[in-house]
């Protein structure tokens, strides 16, 4: 909800408001119009300028209305504070001429326009645009007054302090000069004005305070007189304003001392008069100036009416002195403390069903949160902290003595991500040395800890026992030497063969090998004819008449010694009968065109079956969108300068 | 006593460490800032163990423990096993469990005295927690969510659960506990309270986003510091909260 209206636009003077308009039709339209234009042209000119002007009017006039708050909109504090103070009909009337004033000028321009339809000249139209336009600026000229009012009460509402009527209130009132203003000051920081005469304050005053967290308005109210309402003049007004419409905490201020100048009896019957407006209400009786005189100390008579009031239980009394500061902070915290449990318990019943179940919603939330579960039954749980952390120093980063930390470590070796921790270190084991010895986890692809047994300690004692015992009773001095010795003599052996195995096989690799030769079958390599005579010499046979077949046998090198045989391919080319035949019996014969997805098919069914291999052939392929034969296909094709090899220094790389 | 830290620019604190009233399990981290921030509260009242848990960093979530004993998930490995062991004291008993859900931190909530368990834990489980722990078994929600390890913090002098928790869920729950709760966040509004601190009888360590407000109820709800024990501090401030949130 709004509670300040600081930021209304400044209302003009009628005079300044004409210039605005005016000024900015000028500005913001045409002026160039020639007699010789078209009447349509010069028609639209002056149409245009009736038309803007009037717009600009409807804005800056709608810009006023929606500026000012509307009476019936706001909270009803609001709503009578700006009744006392600026007079609710005078508003609503000047804020209606200006409404009205805003439908004037509308006709008027609808009027204008619809008269230059007709002009028949450029003179025509601007004698009717200048009629209008006078028209209009003389129904703003009326409105003189009202544009005055209207920025007088801008002003004010501006300088308005900012009352927020639902939040939490304590609310000052009472007789002039009986100290209001100086609690004020004494409880918040507002800068209020204390002067020892009556009506200082003038208007409310608002100040601000926190208690438990949370803010606090008070408010200062000017003086009342014991009159009749309608009596009371507007700053006494805002006051009872004040006392009517807020929710909040009221503190009535009274005077013992009468240094006020209005007697306790005075008092007492105001507090009277305006009780009405007090329903509902928090209210308590403040008497300042304690330093002065206390309600001890008053006249019997005064004392019973004091006594009477308080008789109801309703109101409560407090002593005040605000020039000694005795019982400020009593009478704020009473007053806070009572307005605010009355506001929660309020927002309680609001907040809960009507069946008395538990809040729900964003009150249960709420609840739900501030609600500390204790447990019924009321087992008191043992906690379990050790006698050290009861004297235990607070680790102080500055102190020289402090404990070295881990981090501290790290630091002075290189950081983070240099440095690695011990892991080790806390390692609570029955030897110190054992903590960093290093167990694999896995050791011959067996994993270590499945083998981890809490009873080895047992076991291996008994191990060792039954070792000694075996060895006090004999057992390795039997004659398991003879046997050891025909074993290594087998294994010697077996060491040998293994060995000239291995000599054997590394020979036929050496021999085999083809150092880099291509592999040629045995048949088809050449033998030398000594190494045949060799080899069938030492195989007995007799090699002289071999030898001498194959050297005759042999073709020898250079020119041929014999004349070459007719029927060569060098030969003169002869006609013979025999070679005619041979050679049309070679050529290929022409064919007849056939077509060749009839071509050995013999009947209609054996056509529809070729047709659906041919299909079921097609159909992996067109299944996977191959590209097939049938397929036209355009090659790459590339710019000459990419394959030719024209180029120059260094284009290698763009190619 | 209640402090704010940070694992690795994370203030899921309950996810990297573990802490109990004998003994703190810290997750192996790229520096030392973490694990010397317990260092530094509890200077050596109870031994603090650098641990990973099958290999991973998150000890809060897969581990759970209390003074008498530690539960460790079957996806611990035998190394790990044997370091917790060699590390911790021998007062406390170490147990690797078979569990179908083994992020055992986000099932079980304990103290010395009890424990709130997942529905869905086997019976087994259920009898080992009972042994290994020396607590007291209920199966339980907390704020109609099954992950009680990770919506409530609890203590031996109080607990924490989930912000949502309805005022009868919330007595229902003290009552079986027998330790006053509260409904509260950490770490700036978050409602995995069990990942977001971890707490024993003397200390806790929260997210480094923990406002200073839920800085103040943990330290009232579990009897922190120069608290006074809980309730006294929360009543002032009730009308003033219904007050301004409402």
């Amino acid at each position: 909800m709004k509670t300040t209206w600081k930021d209304i636009a400044p209302v003009p003077t009628s005079q300044e408001f004409l210039d605005i308009v005016l000024s900015r039709t000028q500005r913001q339209l045409p002026t160039q119009i020639r007699a010789g234009f078209k009447i349509s042209r010069i028609r639209g000119f002056y149409t245009r300028k009736v038309k803007y002007t009037q717009e600009t009017f409807g804005e800056k006039f709608t810009s006023i209305l929606d500026g000012f708050p509307r009476l019936q909109d706001i909270h009803p504090f609001h709503k009578d504070l700006m009744n006392t103070l600026y007079d609710a009909d005078h508003f609503r009337i000047a804020l209606g001429q200006v409404s009205t004033a805003k439908h004037l000028i509308e006709t008027v321009s609808r009027d204008y326009v619809r008269l230059i339809k007709y002009a028949q000249s450029l003179f025509q139209c601007k004698q009717l645009k200048r009629a209008a336009l006078g028209r209009m600026a003389t129904i703003c000229r009326r409105l003189k007054d009202p544009l005055v009012y209207l920025e007088q009460v801008r002003q004010h509402l501006g300088r308005l302090p900012s009352i927020d009527p639902n939040t939490r209130t304590l609310l000052i009132c009472g007789y002039p000069n009986v100290g209001k203003s100086s609690f004020l000051r004494s409880i918040t920081r507002a800068d209020v004005d204390v002067q020892p005469y009556a009506f200082t304050t003038k208007s409310l005053f608002v100040g601000h305070f926190d208690y438990k967290y949370l803010r606090f308005q008070a408010i200062d109210t000017p003086g009342i007189l014991d009159h009749p309402l309608e009596e009371m003049n507007t700053i006494e007004m805002q006051s009872i304003t004040a006392v009517a419409h807020l929710r909040s905490a009221i503190l009535y201020f009274m005077d013992l001392s009468e240094q006020c100048g209005y007697s306790v009896g005075d008092q007492i019957k105001l507090f009277h008069s305006i009780k009405p407006l007090f329903a509902n209400k928090i209210v308590y009786i403040v008497v300042n100036k304690i330093d002065v005189r206390r309600p001890e100390d008053l006249e019997p008579e005064y004392q019973e009416q004091l006594q009477e009031i308080l008789k109801s239980g309703d109101v409560e009394m407090l002593e005040v002195s605000c020039t000694t500061t005795e019982g400020v902070t009593t009478v704020k915290n009473a007053a806070c403390d009572k307005l605010l449990a009355e506001r929660v318990a309020q927002k309680l019943k609001s907040g809960t069903s009507n069946s008395g179940a538990n809040p729900g919603g964003r009150l249960g939330d709420v609840l739900s949160r501030i609600h500390v579960a204790q447990p019924l039954g009321g087992v008191q749980r043992e906690t379990f902290i050790p006698e050290a952390v009861k004297n235990l120093k607070k680790y102080d980063k500055s102190d020289p003595n402090r404990k070295r930390l881990e981090r501290d470590i790290e630091e002075e070796n290189g950081g983070a991500g240099v440095y690695n921790f011990d892991m080790h270190r806390d390692y609570t084991l029955a030897d110190d040395e054992w903590k960093h010895d290093k167990i694999p986890e896995v050791w011959n692809g067996k994993n270590i800890y499945d083998f981890v047994d809490p009873d080895i300690e047992s076991k291996l004692a008994a191990l060792e026992e039954e070792e000694e015992k075996l060895e006090a009773d004999g057992y390795y001095e039997s004659d398991e030497s003879v046997e050891d010795a025909e074993d290594a003599d087998i294994r010697m052996k077996a060491d040998l063969i293994r060995e000239k195995r291995v000599l054997m096989r590394n020979e036929a690799k050496m021999r085999k090998s083809l150092k880099n030769r291509a592999a040629i079958p045995r048949s088809a390599k050449s033998k030398k004819l000594s190494e045949m005579e060799t080899a069938l010499d030492s195989a007995g046979y007799d090699v002289d008449t071999v030898g001498a077949r194959a050297r005759s046998q042999s073709q020898p090198r250079g020119r041929t010694t014999t004349r070459s045989e007719p029927g060569n391919d060098d030969a003169m080319d002869l006609d013979d009968p025999r070679q005619a035949i041979a050679r049309a019996k070679s050529r290929a014969r022409s064919q007849a065109a056939t077509n060749r997805r009839d071509d050995g098919v013999t009947d209609t069914t054996a056509r529809t079956k070729a047709e659906r291999l041919y299909k079921l052939g097609q159909k992996k392929m067109n299944r996977m969108a191959r590209q097939g034969e049938a397929d036209r296909h355009t090659t790459v094709s590339l710019a000459k300068h990419l394959f030719a090899g024209k180029r120059g220094m260094g284009k290698t790389q763009r190619r | 006593m209640a402090v704010r830290a940070q694992f690795e620019n994370s203030n899921e604190v309950g996810v990297f460490s573990l802490l109990t009233n004998s003994y703190a399990v810290v997750a192996v981290g790229a520096s030392e800032n973490f694990y010397s921030v317990f260092e530094a509260e509890l200077q050596d009242v109870i031994p603090i163990c650098h641990a990973t848990i099958a290999g991973t960093r998150l000890v809060g979530r897969l581990a759970v423990g209390n003074k008498n004993g530690l539960l460790v998930p079957t996806t611990t490995t035998d190394q790990e096993l044997q370091h917790l062991r060699n590390t911790l004291p021998d007062s406390v008993k170490i147990q690797r469990i078979e569990e179908r859900l083994s992020a055992l931190g986000n099932v079980i909530c304990c103290n010395d005295h009890v424990a709130l368990v997942h529905p869905d834990l086997e019976r087994e489980t259920e009898e080992i927690l009972a042994d290994v722990l020396g607590v007291e078994v209920f199966r339980q929600t907390v704020a109609d969510n099954v992950l009680t390890g990770s919506y409530m913090a609890l203590s031996n002098q109080g607990g924490i659960v989930h912000p949502k928790t309805s005022v009868r869920d919330q007595d229902e729950l003290s009552s079986l506990l027998q330790v006053p709760l509260v409904a509260g966040s950490v770490n700036r509004g978050s409602s995995v309270v069990g990942a977001g601190m971890v707490v024993n009888d003397w200390l806790a360590i929260t997210g480094l986003d923990t406002t200073a407000t839920e800085l103040s109820v943990i330290e009232s709800v579990f009897r922190l510091g120069e608290m006074a024990p809980g309730g006294a501090s929360a009543g002032v401030n009730k009308e003033s909260i219904v007050e301004s949130f409402y």
